[in-house]
């Protein structure tokens, strides 16, 4: 159903979602001007040219999958791909830091949004999935330790103290992307939910460059590179061996069971936007550490 | 102001908001003395915020021309030229349109 991807109204055709927000438009509307901004053009269009460009954006031309992985590829690993993955291709201590500081906070509240899931789907592939994600991710499998442990190993090998890493808040933009995110649980469908968390596991999938992703989410050569202390390799080798995984499977399921891919691209959406800023925000985090970190 | 956005002039209808580039919408707003023109209120209050702090920073009285180069998502590189002096900062906002980050460069 053509909808309103900023107030989520469902309407009979494009050309009423055309007229929706060219109204909101005229009134100088933050939301929809900057929905348009952001995703179709900077220059304004007529009634019909939105029209078809909306339909042409929402159109499933492969499927919902292949829609999500395109749309993540142009947003983060496009042309000018996002600042984060440009500094990862040969981070300093600064930017390193910056993603430890940051994204436990990402991780901690990503077992708690999974959990929404397995509470509220009564699908038993959905339920193992999203256990057998929050077990590597979280807690750790057969021995190995899980993510987030690499994660404050990485950031002890850099000089932290592990204390210090936990007892860190959240800078502004951090906590406003985890907050779009329980809202998202709170208020969509397990299914909505699913694609909004685990597209964002596209991130580190090395796949993506055979679809058009310009650069890969940290240069490979760092894997095998003295210059990096051991934990770091480790916490960089497994998000590069599990999302290839992760964000297949669940992206799998979620094209099994949604019952309504537009709401489902909007959220996915509203998911990317919270994203780029949290992204960001370690950028910002690695500034405040060390001088020498640029966006 | 000389307002350059990506490359291209802005700040009326015809060239664009005077942050994003953006012709959608009509909002006008006052700043330093000019009536300049803006998608949404969000970006005039990004692009006020900002002329304030680099005032604030420079001590100085008016600015001649801001060259932006970024945008929402990458946060914006901008050098600020008053006279023949020029400041360099690299700056974000949140999604009030309130300073975030704001770094020399």
């Amino acid at each position: 159903m053509p909808i309103c991807p900023v107030c989520e109204i469902t309407y009979d055709s494009w050309d009423q979602v055309s007229d929706h927000m060219l109204k909101f438009v005229e009134k100088s509307e933050a939301k929809h001007v900057m929905w348009l901004n952001h995703n179709i053009s900077i220059k304004s269009l007529n009634q019909k040219e939105l029209s078809e460009k909306l339909e042409e954006f929402f159109s499933l031309n492969e499927s919902l999958a292949m829609w999500i992985r395109r749309r993540f590829i142009e947003r983060f690993y496009g042309t000018e791909p996002h600042p984060f993955m440009v500094a990862m291709q040969n981070p300093t201590k600064g930017v390193l830091l910056g993603y430890v500081l940051e994204h436990q906070h990402f991780l901690r509240n990503w077992v708690r949004i999974l959990s929404t899931i397995i509470y509220r789907s009564e699908y038993d592939d959905v339920v193992r999935y999203e256990l057998e994600n929050m077990t590597t991710e979280f807690l750790g499998f057969e021995g190995k330790p899980s993510h987030y442990e690499l994660l404050i190993r990485m950031g002890e090998s850099l000089g932290l103290k592990r204390a210090e890493i936990l007892s860190t808040p959240p800078l502004p933009a951090t906590l406003s992307a985890i907050k779009t995110w329980k809202n998202i649980a709170e208020t969509k469908g397990w299914v909505e939910t699913m694609a909004a968390m685990h597209s964002l596991e596209l991130v580190s999938d090395r796949s993506l460059i055979k679809d058009g992703a310009t650069i890969p989410y940290f240069s490979p050569k760092i894997l095998e590179s003295n210059e990096y202390p051991d934990a770091v390799k480790n916490f960089l080798r497994e998000g590069y061996e599990a999302d290839l995984y992760h964000a297949g499977e669940a992206l799998r399921l979620v094209e099994k069971y949604a019952k309504n891919p537009e709401i489902i691209q909007v959220i996915v959406l509203k998911s990317f936007d919270a994203f780029a800023k949290y992204l960001l925000s370690r950028l910002e985090r690695g500034m405040m550490l060390d001088p020498l970190v640029k966006a | 102001m000389k307002i350059i956005v990506n490359g291209k002039e802005a700040g009326t209808k015809e060239t664009g908001c005077a942050i994003c580039g953006s012709d959608w919408g009509s909002y006008y707003a006052k700043v330093d003395g000019e009536e300049l023109f803006f998608c949404c209120d969000i970006c005039a209050k990004e692009f006020s915020n900002m002329i304030q702090e680099v005032k604030n920073r420079t001590n100085w009285n008016k600015i001649d021309e801001v060259n932006i180069r970024g945008n929402w998502s990458m946060g914006r590189h901008v050098m600020a030229r008053s006279g023949v002096q020029r400041y360099y900062f690299y700056i974000t906002f949140d999604e009030d349109g309130n300073i975030r980050t704001f770094k020399p460069e």
